[in-house]
């Protein structure tokens, strides 16, 4: 047991979880947006946007991430068009490519989310908003949006935390994340379990506390499910 | 854009020798996750509170931890346990547990901890009537449970396993780590010789994509021979 | 001096036609309601009771006909594929705003309390100030009987509470016409009276009510005017003391024959 080794050890991992959570911040982020603007493309009712929008998350769901992520670090870069384009300066960056893989992968996974969410709105509480005369922006945002919203939640949470696992791919593509670095460890010490267990335990911890961070967001959104405490 | 394609004089075979390989990994790693996962779920409805929380904790622990961190684990792991019974029993150097096994293992163990929820969820499905019923008619728990309980199950849980069949062919990627043979590993290898990493990679993505479309038709088949007689919600 | 007929009917619906892909629902209705008309629209399922007062505010859309709301009628125009559509979406919602609709299912908002259900529109479609809503909004709790109610979430209401609670949310917009669509039919027995209740002191107060109703004895009791509908069309109307022993439609004898049972 050798607790010096054990908390160097830490230590070093502790300090690459700042690659790992900000590649899972900033690829669950921006796909959000990917993903609500394919969620649009897909209810919108225009035939090619419709087509695109299920080509996508076919694709993007259907495909490992791995392979996403090799066809955008290794792939783009051997074009000498890309190397040559205006996108070159992002796209020669690990981190960047990692999380435009990472953002284009979530926003499909999130994209059905938000499908099956807005789809579950009971359909009665809609009606009764237009009989109101409610309609366009201000009956998504009063009353399809925050229904939605809840609905959503569970399953997002889910999706979330996969994120934070998925990140642990980016090892893979240079980055030197908690994954890398307790592999970095290990071939350095030829010490197995001790730098993986203690990254599973890091990995477990996040995810721990992003689950209980989601389940008191949902408490705190529905009141209305809870019981009466009358 | 290369004209080069990759058919027959180059790599085609050997992607779909990859592919293969990858099929068969995924359906060794979801055999695996059935045994899991069944024994996990009849631990948590078997009401009794150890069983239930040892497969608790097993589920929480395996759904918390990167399934790439399991690979490793598994496979080092597993490496390093084989060796050093080698060197208990007087051996030297190191043993390896082939990839294929060590893959298997992992997308197992990962995806037992998702198909025990699936199978307790559809055992929960069953109607109590029809158990009751079958009690009434004095069948035994053996025969009940192969004839009323098993096929029930494995009815309610086709579209949640067939989901987790998609999880488990994405999962298998990740044995490419080992070395195995698989369609990533082979794509990867096909990259780095040709130096065409965009041609193998989207080659490899799209034998994935069709691995999972023909997947989907299989499951779909299935769940309809399935539910053939059971009575549709009225909507 | 009204400068057109329809100017003295609080509302007015013409030659209604609406159609379900190839099944025709409603081929041609027309009706009439003056200031503080109760009308209660009787028929089996099918006859398109549901779909005539829904085609009044639009959430179905009539293939033919015009609907006027206090003078102001709505402007339909055709598409591209020859379907009907209103002309102006600002005119339809401004509409509704002044028709209340109660549902057979409440359809209250969830995710808010009964009190935030009743200044919802109030505040975000007639933009009136919050302050204003609100005590109207508690007055008209009050009225209906469940004041004490008001930060509660329909999920905790009985039934009958939950649909008291939707009249008050309608009566909230100030509308010139309410428009009830069944609105007992989801409730359990014991809950129905207390909804009648409500509902026949508004038909007291003067309010002009059209109501899609199975409730045989409150429509005979409360309306000025019963509109009988069979199979689209209208088969018989009157008041209710001449149609209830009087009908020259033989269906609507038998209608009521059946509901009896």
């Amino acid at each position: 047991m050798d607790l010096a080794f054990i908390w160097t050890t830490f230590l070093r991992l502790i300090a690459a979880l700042q690659v790992t959570l900000s590649v899972w911040a900033l690829s669950v982020f921006f796909g959000a947006f990917i993903a609500a603007g394919v969620t649009w493309m897909r209810g919108s009712g225009i035939k090619p946007a419709e087509w695109i929008a299920r080509a996508y998350i076919f694709v993007f769901r259907g495909a490992p991430l791995l392979v996403q992520l090799f066809v955008v670090y290794y792939g783009l870069s051997s074009f000498p068009l890309v190397r040559a384009s205006v996108f070159w300066p992002f796209l020669r960056d690990a981190f960047n490519c990692a999380t435009l893989s990472c953002a284009l992968c979530t926003a499909a996974y999130q994209s059905e989310i938000f499908r099956g969410a807005l789809a579950g709105v009971p359909h009665g509480q809609v009606e009764a908003a237009r009989a109101c005369g409610m309609s366009g922006f201000l009956l998504f945002r009063r009353v399809i949006f925050p229904i939605a919203l809840r609905q959503a939640l569970p399953a997002y949470s889910t999706e979330v935390i996969s994120m934070v696992k998925a990140t642990a791919l980016v090892s893979l593509v240079t980055l030197w994340d908690v994954m890398s670095v307790a592999l970095k460890i290990r071939n350095d010490t030829l010490v197995t379990y001790t730098p993986l267990l203690i990254a599973g335990a890091i990995y477990f911890v996040v995810n721990y506390l992003i689950a209980r961070a989601f389940i008191f967001i949902e408490q705190w959104l529905s009141p209305h499910l809870r019981a009466r405490s009358a | 854009m290369t004209a080069l394609g990759f058919g027959e004089r180059g790599w085609g075979p050997a992607l779909l020798y990859g592919a293969v390989m990858t099929v068969l990994v995924s359906i060794a790693g979801l055999a695996i996750g059935a045994a899991l996962g069944s024994l996990v779920a009849w631990a948590k409805l078997s009401g009794v509170r150890i069983a239930a929380a040892i497969g608790g904790g097993y589920a929480a622990i395996f759904r918390g931890l990167p399934e790439l961190l399991v690979v490793y684990f598994v496979y080092f792991g597993s490496s390093a346990t084989l060796t050093g019974l080698d060197h208990l029993l007087g051996g030297e150097g190191f043993l390896g547990v082939p990839g294929f096994a060590a893959g298997a293992l992992a997308v197992g163990v990962i995806s037992g901890s998702y198909q025990a929820e699936v199978f307790r969820g559809a055992f929960l499905a069953i109607a109590k009537g029809e158990l009751e019923a079958a009690r009434a008619v004095g069948m035994g728990r053996w025969l009940m449970f192969r004839r009323i309980i098993g096929p029930q199950v494995l009815r309610f849980a086709l579209p949640g396993l067939g989901n987790l069949w998609q999880v488990a062919l994405k999962d298998s990627s990740l044995i490419s780590v080992t070395g195995l043979a698989e369609l990533m590993r082979t794509s990867q290898v096909a990259a780095g010789s040709t130096h065409q990493p965009f041609t193998f990679y989207v080659a490899g993505g799209a034998l994935y994509l069709a691995i999972t479309s023909i997947s989907d038709r299989v499951f779909e088949f299935a769940e309809a021979r399935a539910t053939r007689g059971m009575r549709r919600e009225a909507h | 001096m009204p400068e057109s007929e329809s100017d003295s009917y609080a509302l007015t619906v013409s030659g209604l036609h609406k159609r379900f892909g190839s099944l025709e629902v409603l081929k041609g209705v027309s009706l009439l309601a003056r200031e503080g008309d109760v009308i209660s629209i009787l028929g089996s399922s099918g006859s398109g009771k549901s779909t005539l007062l829904r085609c009044i505010n639009l959430l179905e859309t009539p293939d033919e006909g015009v609907v006027t709301v206090a003078g102001e009628t709505i402007l339909m125009r055709k598409t591209r594929d020859g379907r009907s559509a209103p002309a102006d979406r600002r005119q339809v919602d401004r509409i509704r705003s002044e028709l209340g609709m109660v549902f057979q299912n409440f359809n209250l908002w969830s995710h808010m309390t009964i009190l935030d259900n009743l200044i919802e529109a109030p505040i975000h479609v007639q933009k009136r100030p919050r302050a204003e809503c609100v005590e109207e909004a508690r007055a008209l709790l009050d009225k209906v009987g469940i004041g004490d109610k008001a930060n509660f979430y329909p999920t905790h209401l009985s039934g009958g509470q939950q649909q008291r609670a939707a009249i008050a949310r309608a009566l909230a917009m100030r509308p010139k016409v309410m428009l009830f669509d069944e609105p007992t039919s989801a409730l359990d027995p014991e809950l129905v009276g207390e909804v009648l209740r409500v509902m026949r002191s508004l038909a007291d107060e003067g309010r002009t009510m059209l109501i899609v109703t199975h409730e045989m004895g409150f429509a005979r009791d409360v309306s000025d005017r019963i509109i009988f509908l069979h199979q689209g069309l209208v088969e018989d109307e009157g008041p209710p003391a001449e149609l209830f022993s009087n009908s020259k439609s033989e269906r609507f004898r038998q209608f009521i024959a059946n509901e009896r049972t």
